[in-house]
């Protein structure tokens, strides 16, 4: 069971009888077999009318393009699944390119630079951990907030223009904005921290009184879990996602626009639910949060093999989030149906 | 003749068959008790006069004639109310607004408070409830609350009205109140269905009797006065005899670490109260509402400040109390509360509860952990403790009561607890459950300093080896051995200061 990435947690009572039943019931029962599901069938779909679409290059520039909400997403699909939600990882991740790209252009040492961006990122969600946990106001609340904070802050430190003209020679630039084997840094990163944040859900404690708050906070106060420190751990964990993906975007725009990033947050969210996260909380899969924000990409980069004009685009992703999470919704009930019976 | 029956109605869940043949009927002015194990039925049988649930067969009468509520407002339409074990009251509405949920008489456009507050107050005043009308129900205690349930029934002037269980959260005081209201209800030809654990209330109280056991009718409508409470009892367990348990009256070591509270203070609560409590002794804390018992666990489980000291068995020093439920957790307390909602994940399995304190919360069981190793530790966990489950990847939700509790149990057992804190671990939970509960808790004991608080006397009388009675924030007095009857400790508990 090591070192493979286990999608459970949420699964349906029927999966229980756990490793014993059938290794295709298991994958068909993970809560994010549905999004990868259609993530496939649709870039098949694409591929079959329009075949340019299927060309390495332009897959793994859909991937390449993911990455960053795919980073936030993660972290988002574990706040989500305790129940949490952090509304300033678009606004932490502008913050983070922008210090990064900053630092950078006053001569610092582009790795030292990069590094501090994620402690940034790190500290940003402590600051969201530390207005929840001592005004006691909900995350949502202090992080609605904070998504203008530190937005404010990015435009107001570079006087709203973009930080330019950065030494893109830099080992920095070509090895993290570059690729590795053909696969760009930040896809690789990407599954890295898929596969990490996975086990940490599903094979230690922590990951889960992340679910067991989401299922029940009484019982999991009550057990002597405290959700006060879960939670001020997730918000961090999600700052320093959002300041991986803020080095990772540095490295690979080689510029710095105050604005990157402006409605990340609503993306990660969208990712997170269509990939099979559920809003309740107590159940939550990173896979499925990553595969969603793939997703939505396919589908914004799929409307252009069709000539359908880049307006259309923004109402194509609110079809497929809402497409998404019925089909999820009458799947889960026919499930749940067919376990009456 | 009846006004509400039930003939031949049947209900199966999944492949479960939860009632089978039922019959039951209630003639008008009497008190009818419906009386069963967990699981026996009751609830469906409940549900279904309710029009909570519909039969899979079988015919329900009023009056005579078939009916098909269509929902528990259609059956209160039809005069068939229901005051249910669980609370169904809006917190942030005022009591008034609770009282008329949806059934608000209007003046125009708006509500007609004058008139509500003029139908509410008799109704009120008859169940001996004084709160003001405008208060939230979140500012009530349960007891109110559960009062305020009562009267939001009886104003829809019900002509059937099912308590289902209305006493097993409510103190003394409130039960006597109740019960001279069922006589009132008698006295005005209202049919009454009253489920209740509490026997000795049974028998005061009912005029007929039916008991389900494994969702068939096994006593269907008997005369109460031809019955004893071992009549019931046998009815309900069947063959298998009652397990009492008789508190052994063990030897204890001089040396066993002990639990040594002194000069425990809660402001207005708890006064200078100490405490010293030997590992294998099983010590109840009784008192009448407020009178402080209650405060003394909470002191030791971390969930109210106090000044005082405190020493756990196995601690070298005796410290503050704990900060916090997660800090005295952490020192080897475990709080087994009667209120499920505080103790299980109702949508987790089985296993992912039972390892929730061990190796989770307290992070025990390593860093890495593997499904497979879990399930296997919450297997050994249970098995011994005769939880009736269809194995540990049943949702935890899907046990009844009683097996549930035995869940919580053993998921704080597995921490090795050298301090066991029972709050009313039984509350709600039938006869045969409560036996086992009692049997596991007296295992536990051989290990813990067990503390347990109760609503349920009896419990207190056959678990405890002694007995602190609590009056006004001080142990007022301390029954052992002949001393401990439920007799003595009723006439302590209430005597005057």
């Amino acid at each position: 069971m090591a070192g493979t990435v286990q999608d459970a947690g949420a699964g349906p009572p029927h999966r229980a009888n756990g490793h014993k039943a059938g290794i295709l019931a298991r994958i068909f029962g993970a809560p994010s077999f549905s999004v990868i599901a259609a993530t496939v069938a649709l870039v098949l779909v694409i591929g079959v009318l329009r075949p340019t679409y299927l060309q390495a290059s332009q897959l793994l520039d859909i991937l390449q393009s993911s990455a960053y909400v795919g980073l936030l997403a993660a972290g988002m699909a574990l706040l989500l699944s305790m129940r949490e939600i952090d509304l300033s990882v678009g606004s932490m991740f502008g913050l983070c390119l922008i210090s990064v790209a900053m630092l950078i252009s006053a001569g610092f040492n582009t790795w030292l630079a990069a590094g501090a961006g994620i402690v940034l990122g790190g500290l940003l969600g402590a600051v969201n951990a530390a207005i929840v946990t001592y005004i006691r106001i909900p995350t949502i609340v202090a992080t609605l907030a904070t998504l203008s904070v530190f937005r404010g802050l990015a435009i107001a430190v570079t006087d709203g223009s973009q930080v330019a003209s950065l030494p893109v020679a830099d080992s920095f630039f070509t090895i993290v904005g570059g690729t590795v084997l053909g696969v760009p840094f930040s896809v690789i990163v990407l599954a890295l921290m898929v596969i990490g944040l996975s086990l940490m859900l599903h094979h230690t404690p922590f990951g889960y009184r992340i679910l067991a708050i989401g299922s029940n906070p009484g019982a999991a106060q009550f057990s002597g879990i405290s959700a006060n420190r879960v939670r001020t751990q997730v918000l961090i964990l999600s700052g320093l996602l959002a300041g991986v993906a803020g080095v990772l975007g540095m490295a690979f725009f080689t510029s710095g626009d105050p604005n990157i990033g402006g409605g990340f947050e609503l993306a990660a969210i969208a990712a997170a639910v269509i990939g099979g996260t559920p809003l309740r909380g107590g159940s939550g899969t990173i896979l499925g949060a990553a595969v969603g924000a793939v997703l939505l990409n396919v589908v914004a980069t799929g409307l252009t093999y069709f000539n359908v004009p880049a307006n259309w685009s923004e109402f194509a992703t609110g079809a497929v989030i809402l497409l998404a999470v019925a089909i999820d919704s009458l799947a889960r009930r026919r499930r749940a149906a067919n376990q009456e019976k | 003749m009846p006004v509400l029956e039930a003939s031949g109605v049947h209900k199966a869940y999944g492949g479960v068959i939860a009632l089978r043949d039922c019959e039951f009927s209630v003639e008008p002015g009497s008190v009818h008790a419906l009386l069963g194990e967990n699981g026996a039925g009751k609830s469906t049988l409940v549900k279904m006069l309710a029009g909570v649930v519909r039969p899979d067969g079988g015919t329900i009468r009023l009056d005579g004639e078939p009916v098909r509520f269509t929902n528990s407002a259609d059956a209160a339409r039809h005069g068939v109310a229901v005051v249910s074990q669980e609370l169904n009251l809006f917190p942030d509405l005022d009591v008034l607004a609770n009282l008329f949920t949806k059934r608000e008489p209007l003046r125009g456009l708006f509500f007609d408070r004058r008139e509500m507050i003029a139908q509410a107050e008799p109704v009120l005043a008859e169940l001996g409830l004084s709160v003001p009308l405008r208060a939230p129900v979140s500012s009530l205690t349960l007891a109110q609350r559960q009062l305020v349930e009562v009267a939001k029934a009886l104003l829809t002037k019900p002509r059937v009205l099912i308590l289902d269980e209305p006493t097993s959260a409510l103190d003394d005081d409130s039960t006597r109140r109740l019960l001279g209201l069922l006589e009132v209800l008698r006295q005005r030809e209202v049919a009454v269905v009253f489920v209740s654990h509490i026997l000795e209330e049974v028998m005061q109280l009912s005029d007929v009797v039916t008991i389900l056991r494994d969702g068939r009718v096994v006593m269907a409508g008997v005369d109460r006065k031809t019955l004893t409470i071992d009549d019931i009892v046998h009815g309900m367990l069947g063959d298998r005899p009652p397990a009492a348990v008789a508190p052994e009256r063990r030897e204890l070591a001089e040396d066993a670490p002990r639990l040594v509270a002194e000069h425990i203070t809660v402001p207005g609560v708890l006064d200078d109260v100490s405490l010293d409590v030997r590992t294998g002794e099983i010590v109840g804390l009784a008192g009448l509402i407020g009178a402080g018992h209650q405060a003394l666990l909470q002191v030791i489980a971390g969930t109210q400040a106090a000044t005082g000291t405190l020493r756990l068995p196995g601690q070298q020093e005796a410290g503050a109390p704990p900060r916090g439920l997660r800090q005295a957790v952490r020192q080897g307390v475990a709080l087994i509360s009667g209120d499920r909602g505080l103790g299980l994940m109702a949508e987790k399995p089985v296993w992912e509860n039972v390892i929730q304190v061990r190796t989770i919360a307290l992070g025990r069981d390593g860093r890495f952990l593997s499904r497979g190793d879990l399930r296997e530790r919450a297997r050994s966990a249970i098995a011994g403790l005769g939880v009736r489950t269809a194995g540990v990847d049943q949702h935890a939700g899907q046990l009844s009561g009683g097996n549930q509790q035995k869940v919580v149990l053993a998921k704080w057992l597995a921490a090795n607890p050298s301090t066991v804190l029972l709050d009313d671990p039984t509350r709600g939970v039938d006869v045969g459950a409560k036996a086992d509960m009692h049997e596991l808790v007296h295992t536990a004991s051989d290990k813990a300093v067990v503390l347990l608080c109760s609503t349920d006397l009896d419990e207190i009388v056959s678990l405890c080896h002694r007995v602190l009675v609590f009056r006004r924030g001080r142990v007022a007095a301390q029954l052992s051995g002949d001393d401990l009857t439920r007799h003595r400790l009723l006439t302590e508990m209430n005597a005057p200061e």
